[in-house]
């Protein structure tokens, strides 16, 4: 009774710790209105400031930003205030070292510069996916932006209206592009003395939720399988249950997929992970190779656990 | 031929006659020559290579075939059809359990070309029932099973010869002379490299075995897995589950020429990169690149030749880069660079070792002589090794640092535990 009251307090505990990390619809802040922790500059004129708790950007041409963190699947939303004939933008799925080539850029912009057509405006796809909703662009006021990244689904509202729908299996300019990587801001690419301002960064990585990565694992597309076999490597322990779900299931796809993945979850968990993990990762293939009920999948979840505890 | 094996031949006391029959010792001594001293063949594996050996084996004067055995019996009879077309008199015995060859006493010699997963079993089990065996690579599905199989050729005190033909060519020997007079100065890097990959090969739906095929046979020591015709004949080693992929398939003939010219020693760390096809169920690499530290020597492994002159044009080869000069090789050819002198040999290095008289040629005089065949065991054996290690790496993705002395990784359990793998029941490795 005693070891089950602890249990239970742990677990309450383990929910309030996390509700401070992230707000309750999952989405975490990435930019804490003090300094640039979680961010690089790789330029070499630093092209943003912390000031007035905003990210302020207003050197020409300065560096752009970017997270350190990479991100295929994602909701990132947040404020932006351009000035008045201000210029810049969000790239996303990219490495900064080439950051336009492997990734795309979500536009923002000032209506009365050139370029200006619903190719090229606030809220399209920059050169790829023009809006088909014109977003309200008056300048010097703040806005909010949020782009949503799901696999080959993209989506981008501005002030709560959807202004762009994109496909990106279906787009010709994008194939070849990553479908994860860094998420950047543009520093200030219009004349001297413009500038662009952002507030409230958020992002909820949907990679994270083993949910919606077990759905890459049926991916037509290889490109998001390998998306997903990735993030379910990352997940590690608590995808466990589902890939071997997968693996007695009728989906050659995502059997496949399933069993490489344990591998690589037991392998690494195995050889890195600490004793409690290891211990819970003992626990979840335990359980698969007691509950399964095709042959082969019990022989391969035998064969894991006797992996997983060979690291003593 | 040895005591041993003539004692255990029972044909030889039929064709010998009643009289001689209680004295096949005796009768030995006068008939080394004789038709009945024929070694007597059995082909284990009768797909691609094991075609090969039907009719390698079959081209020898001192050679009887005298049984096939196949899990395929459409294989089977193929296999039948091509031995009698290569010698009429042929009439072997037909077997689907490789088990009633090795329960047979009349039978010298056995050549084994099944799957990978396969080879170090029927092997172990043929020395411990006094046969010889000329078996395919890769040598082993494990580097436990190599330890095995020496330890079994050893104690049964048999002959091995492993398949890597291209280890009898003029030309490995040649490149081995060369290296080996010091003309190149010390070697300190090799790269090897053979083009090419695992391909995905599509998600296709587990089947019914056809009924001609015994698939738990097939499957044996292997774990247990639904029936797909890729994971059979021809594709097989796109699996882990049987093989090491492309790079299983071919380390073992590029590398030969590695050992046979600098045989590298102290093995230290091993660094595999590469990836798994992400289009099929395949899941050995689709490429792979090693990098191998050995006592005084580098060896890198990789995928695409490297960029030295002539390599591009080789899908598979060895390059040797010595103090004083470098040597590219295939299974054929060979450039050799001292100075800015480019040429195909060197003339003033002498031949000093003696040739093949063919791979399975050298193999039966070794049946015969008792001294171990060119692509012995324990050659075999060191030669896999890396193999086997790199592989690991690869799936753990990740650097692994190898004890050459006690043949463990360091400090590396997960790894450790990937040296070996448990058969599935009935089957076992024995202990020695």
């Amino acid at each position: 009774m005693k070891v089950k009251r602890l249990l239970i307090l742990v677990a309450f505990w383990g929910f309030t710790l996390l509700g401070f990390a992230q707000k309750n619809d999952g989405f975490t802040s990435l930019f804490n209105g003090k300094d640039l922790s979680g961010w690089i500059m790789p330029g070499k004129v630093p092209g943003f400031e912390v000031a007035d708790s905003v990210l302020f950007a207003s050197p020409h041409n300065g560096s752009e930003l970017f997270t350190k963190e990479k991100y295929g699947n994602f909701v990132f939303k947040f404020e932006y205030l351009l000035s008045e004939v201000g210029n810049s933008g969000v790239l996303i799925r990219c490495e900064p070292e080439n950051p336009w080539n492997s990734g795309v850029e979500i536009q923002l912009l000032a209506p009365w510069t050139p370029y200006r057509d619903d190719l090229h405006c606030t809220g399209s796809i920059y050169g790829h996916v023009a809006v088909t909703n014109r977003p309200d662009e008056t300048t010097g006021i703040w806005h909010t932006m949020e782009i949503k990244c799901d696999r080959e689904n993209v989506t981008i509202s501005v002030d709560g209206k959807v202004t762009t729908v994109a496909n990106t299996d279906t787009v010709k300019s994008m194939q070849g592009k990553h479908v994860a990587g860094s998420i950047g801001f543009q520093s200030n690419h219009s004349k001297e003395g413009e500038f662009v301002k952002f507030r409230n960064v958020f992002v909820k990585n949907m990679d994270s939720d083993p949910d919606y990565v077990s759905k890459g694992f049926y991916h037509e597309n290889a490109g998001f399988r390998s998306q997903a076999h990735d993030a379910a490597e990352v997940i590690g322990v608590p995808m466990i249950g589902r890939l071997s779900e997968m693996m007695s299931g009728e989906n050659v796809m995502a059997q496949a997929g399933a069993k490489q993945v344990l591998f690589d979850i037991v392998a690494k968990v195995a050889s890195d992970g600490t004793k409690r993990e290891r211990n819970a990762l003992a626990k979840a293939l335990g359980k698969e190779q007691k509950s399964s009920r095709s042959k082969a999948v019990k022989s391969y979840f035998e064969w894991l656990l006797k992996m997983a505890k060979s690291a003593k | 031929m040895n005591e041993k094996l003539k004692i255990n031949r029972r044909h030889f006391v039929k064709t010998a006659g009643i009289g001689l029959a209680g004295f096949p010792l005796i009768a030995n001594a006068f008939t080394r020559v004789a038709p009945s001293d024929k070694i007597r063949v059995a082909h284990i594996g009768t797909g691609n290579m094991g075609g090969a050996h039907i009719r390698w084996f079959a081209g020898f004067p001192d050679v009887e075939t005298v049984a096939l055995c196949d899990v395929d019996e459409v294989r089977l009879g193929k296999a039948r059809e091509l031995l009698v077309s290569r010698k009429s008199s042929a009439n072997p015995d037909l077997y689907s359990d490789f088990r009633r060859i090795i329960d047979r006493k009349d039978i010298d010699v056995i050549t084994c070309a099944t799957p990978d997963h396969w080879h170090a079993l029927v092997a172990i089990m043929a020395f411990e029932s006094g046969k010889d065996v000329y078996g395919e690579k890769p040598l082993s599905f494990s580097v436990k099973e190599g330890k095995v199989m020496l330890e079994s050729l050893k104690k049964n005190d048999r002959i091995f010869q492993l398949g890597t033909q291209i280890h009898a060519g003029d030309n490995y020997h040649r490149v081995a002379e060369i290296i080996q007079s010091g003309v190149l100065g010390k070697i300190h890097t090799v790269r090897l490299w053979k083009t090419g990959g695992t391909s995905g090969l599509g998600f296709p739906a587990n089947e019914t075995p056809p009924k001609t095929l015994d698939w738990n046979m097939w499957l044996g020591p292997a774990p247990y897995a639904e029936y797909t015709p890729v994971k059979c004949h021809g594709t097989y080693r796109s699996f882990f589950d049987y093989s090491g992929g492309v790079f299983a398939d071919f380390w073992c003939h590029i590398a030969d020429i590695m050992y046979m010219s600098v045989h590298p020693k102290g093995l230290s760390s091993i660094d595999a990169r590469g990836e798994v096809p992400n289009d099929g169920i395949a899941d050995t690499p689709k490429w792979i690149d090693v990098d191998f530290k050995f006592k005084d020597l580098d060896v890198f492994w990789t995928t695409t030749p490297p960029k030295v002159p002539g390599a591009e044009k080789m899908g598979i080869g060895a390059h040797f880069e010595g103090e004083k000069g470098t040597l590219t090789c295939d299974y054929e050819n060979r450039v050799v660079s001292i100075g800015n002198e480019t040429t195909n040999d060197v003339p003033e290095v002498p031949k000093t070792i003696s040739r093949s008289p063919g791979h399975q040629r050298n193999f039966l005089d070794s049946v015969k002589s008792r001294q171990q065949p060119e692509s012995n065991l324990e050659y075999a054996r060191e030669m896999t090794l890396p193999m086997h290690l790199a592989l690991i790496s690869f799936r753990l993705k990740r650097k692994l640092q190898w004890d050459s002395v006690k043949e463990e990784f360091v400090n590396d359990p997960v790894a450790n535990f990937l040296l070996s793998r448990e058969y599935r029941s009935p089957w076992s490795l024995p202990v020695y």
